[in-house]
């Protein structure tokens, strides 16, 4: 396991420095942050003082040097909107998207078993066909829109929650019950067909005919078997939930890392939008390699 | 068996909101909403803007909402009144020695936040790091100031690099707030900008980045202490629904940026209204002079200017959110022309009559390119023209640009017949905006030049007398309304909506200024 560790962290650092060379070239090609900074009516003189006072008019490689230097040393410059070095500022906002994730990773769970397991449960039923049909509807819904229903439900008419903001447990559901819904409603699918696969096995099947009590089968036998692709994926979507609360964490103004890369690309603020990326890019990685391990220790079959 | 299943699920989720809620305790003082004690809601202000400021450094910015927010912290020298007229605010009078000198004596007794007082060395320590340091952003406004003088405590020379009509206009606008020199120089500028302190009528107490920034009254201000708020909170709601859901639950007390969309909700809900003024912003389309383009012709401008029917534009397309011009220069600005304001020329037969002389009988193809998401109704509107042309027979090309590529694409030239563009003017001097109808501007970009512009724009730099000044100011925006390098559209308007318990109306500079807001 300690080898197989080791051997998952060497990998990372080919590819934090292709990440790092996509984004920075992606940005690099973009265009001139400049005149975003610099209002309507600046002048090309303005322009081009910037420009120079920022570095931006050395060569593409020069740029990318000195930046790959810096990161070397932590340091992944400055942001030109907030005139502060970026990756503290990104920093600051994980925790807030992190809470946010967590929170709706607990939703999405709420969603999928009990549904998973009651849908398989009653295959070809009635409730199996509401509970996948609603499922696929949950998971097409964008977040916006669904964000924006539930304020205008739970918030404007009933009054039952915060319209925006942070701070508070109440402040949290709406976003969490948006961001977790579509994640829930795959889960839901997931876990359906685990437990459809599994309850099929000739090991339930022995259990039943043993006169064992359903719902210990269902759940001493099964579920806890099907369980460990659920646990594998649930470990992979948190690292697509940090990367993808851009649009709820807008909606709802929770100061996360999607508000903060969301307005750093509007304005091209190339530091915040490298560093955001490459914390992305960790916790994705850091995510898939826990993933790998709780597979493992879930399945002692599974060898490395 | 059902039944278990469903009972261990209730528990699982009631448990799950109980451990969630003992965090209210600890976390309930963090939150937002202003629903608590009738206290709060009485004296507590919330204001939500779209962005939030950019940090505390007033001459690294310009940004309008940064400002918005800074001016509770610091003052100006001079400032603008209800009326758009300047007064002196720190300072007590002033007097213009010559082309280039202005005395300003200060006002006495002015506290900064720590109790040290505001003198002549502050004012010079601020002005002159804005005017001397390349790098910051408002440094081109303010590089017309060679030095300031320091004459006694409480009187300043400030000396321009060469004669400057516009400087009590500089001294009241972003980049001008004073700062405290002691402070900054005992501390540091890091310990400042976490910091910062000035002599306005609100104290920082708090920014949580891109969540809220907190200002508390300051008891020594030199005006006496605002009374209406003990604390004025700005808290930064991006999206547009949401802002205006939390004017409607109470969550804040005025929400910046209300759209079109939004209004009848605002104006509908029991205790919010809509209140609207009109911006220091005109919407226009810029047009290519350049040899080779059916624009270069004036009687092509002409005809375009009058087969655009503006009053439509504001009326539909704005809900009436804007005012028609045929100037940028709106009322309030230094040097408006009152001839060419809430007007428009509209004659869809003068207008093939001018395509007709002009050698287009049956119009031509342009191309409009506008930006979209930018400015109130932008697309709507661009949409609308593009159908009033090809009532003349133009048939126009719509390209829409997301902000940053508009911008590359005005900054590189790459503009080709037309596009939209809406420009404001802190100063509100109307130089600054009529200095667009300089040839050396307009290079390889709309190629506009006039000789007569050119000489009214060189008078006018360097007229330290304000009538005559005025008038040239007024006879350039009446050339340019004939000679049309740019088609004026119309005025935006500032679209804000207020809780009923406050007594505020927007100002064209879209300052959101706590003193002016009154409990009703």
């Amino acid at each position: 396991m300690l080898k197989f560790i080791a051997k998952k962290m060497l990998e990372i650092i080919p590819v934090l420095l292709i990440i790092s060379f996509i984004v920075f070239t992606l940005v690099f090609v973009a265009g001139d942050p400049v005149a975003l900074m610099l209002p309507e009516d600046a002048s090309q003189e303005d322009i081009n003082n910037l420009r120079e006072a920022l570095g931006l008019n050395d060569p593409f490689i020069v740029q990318y040097g000195n930046y790959m230097l810096g990161v070397l040393q932590g340091d992944f410059g400055d942001s030109f909107r907030y005139n502060t070095a970026a990756l503290p500022l990104v920093l600051e906002r994980l925790p807030a998207t992190l809470e946010l994730a967590a929170a709706s990773m607990v939703i999405a769970i709420l969603i999928a078993i009990p549904f998973g397991i009651w849908s398989a449960t009653k295959r070809n039923s009635v409730i199996d066909l509401f509970v996948t049909g609603t499922s696929v509807v949950a998971k097409a819904m964008p977040n916006f829109w669904l964000g924006i229903m539930l304020i205008l439900i739970f918030s404007v008419t009933l009054g039952m929650f915060p319209v925006s903001g942070y701070g508070t447990w109440q402040h949290l559901i709406l976003p969490a019950v948006t961001l977790g819904t579509g994640i829930g409603a795959e889960m839901t699918r997931l876990v359906r067909s685990n437990m459809v696969d599994i309850l099929n096995q000739d090991y339930v099947r022995t259990a039943k005919s043993k006169g064992i009590n359903r719902f210990f089968v269902v759940y001493k036998h099964a579920f806890r078997n099907s369980l460990i692709p659920v646990i594998t994926i649930t470990a992979l979507q948190v690292s697509t939930l940090v990367g993808g609360a851009l649009i709820t964490e807008t909606i709802f103004s929770w100061p996360g890392l999607g508000q903060l890369l969301i307005q750093a690309v509007n304005t091209r603020d190339m530091a915040i939008v490298q560093a955001s990326v490459f914390v992305i890019a960790i916790l994705v990685i850091v995510m898939n390699l826990v993933a790998d391990m709780l597979y493992r220790v879930l399945d002692p079959r599974i060898k490395y | 068996m059902n039944k278990k299943l469903l009972s261990l699920l209730l528990f699982a989720f009631v448990l799950i909101l109980t451990a969630c809620s003992s965090d209210e305790s600890s976390n309930g003082e963090a939150g937002g909403s202003t629903t608590s004690t009738p206290e709060n809601q009485n004296r507590d202000l919330t204001i939500a803007i779209g962005s939030d400021m950019l940090g505390f450094d007033i001459h690294d910015h310009n940004n309008t909402s940064t400002e918005s927010v800074h001016q509770h912290m610091f003052d100006y020298l001079f400032k603008r009144d209800s009326n758009n007229e300047l007064q002196p605010m720190l300072a007590e009078s002033y007097e213009i020695i010559n082309d280039t000198t202005v005395k300003i004596a200060l006002k006495q007794g002015v506290k900064f936040h720590n109790g040290d007082e505001f003198t002549a060395e502050d004012v010079k320590f601020t002005l002159e790091r804005v005017a001397q340091t390349s790098s910051l952003k408002e440094n081109a406004n303010y590089k017309q100031i060679k030095e300031v003088q320091v004459v006694d405590t409480y009187t300043v020379n400030i000396i321009t690099v060469a004669p400057e009509p516009s400087i009590i206009h500089r001294l009241s606008r972003l980049g001008s707030g004073m700062l405290p020199k002691k402070y900054i120089e005992e501390n540091g500028w890091d310990h400042f900008l976490a910091n910062p302190i000035g002599t306005g009528p609100y104290k920082f107490v708090e920014w949580v980045r891109d969540n809220k920034i907190v200002f508390e009254k300051f008891d020594d201000y030199y005006q006496g202490a605002v009374d209406e708020w003990d604390s004025v909170t700005f808290r930064i709601i991006p999206e547009d629904s949401t802002r205006v859901s939390e004017l409607l639950t109470g969550g804040v007390d005025i929400a910046t940026n209300v759209p079109p969309a939004d209004w009848d909700r605002v104006n509908g809900n029991k205790g919010t209204s809509l209140k609207q003024e009109v911006s220091n912003r005109s919407i226009f389309l810029m047009l290519r002079t350049t040899d080779g383009y059916p624009t270069s012709d004036v009687r092509v401008r002409q005809a375009i200017d009058y087969a655009i029917d503006d009053r439509t534009l504001t009326d539909i397309a704005l809900k009436g959110g804007g005012i028609p011009v045929l100037t940028t220069v709106g009322p309030g600005n230094f040097g408006h022309e009152p001839s060419l304001y809430d007007t428009h020329n509209y004659d869809l037969e003068k207008a093939k009559q001018l395509l007709a002389n002009a050698g287009y009988p049956d119009g031509f193809e342009m191309t409009l390119q506008s930006p979209k998401g930018r400015y109130l109704m932008d697309a709507e509107v661009s949409e609308l023209i593009v159908g009033m042309l090809s009532q003349v027979g133009i048939k126009v090309k719509l390209e829409f640009l997301e902000w940053s590529n508009f911008v590359e694409m005005r900054t590189a030239n790459k503009n080709k017949d037309a596009y939209m563009l809406g420009l404001g003017n802190s100063m509100f001097d109307g130089a600054y905006a009529v200095d667009w109808y300089n040839a050396k501007r307009n290079v390889d970009h709309t190629d506009y030049s006039n000789s007569k512009i050119e000489e009214l724009l060189a008078q006018s730099k360097v007229n330290m007398d304000p009538t005559t000044r005025a008038k040239q100011i007024q006879e350039i925006q009446k050339i340019a309304a004939e000679d049309l390098p740019f088609i004026y559209l119309y005025q935006e308007k500032i679209n804000v909506g207020v809780n009923d318990r406050i007594d505020f109306t927007p100002t064209s500079d879209e300052m959101l200024y706590a003193p002016n807001m009154k409990l009703k």
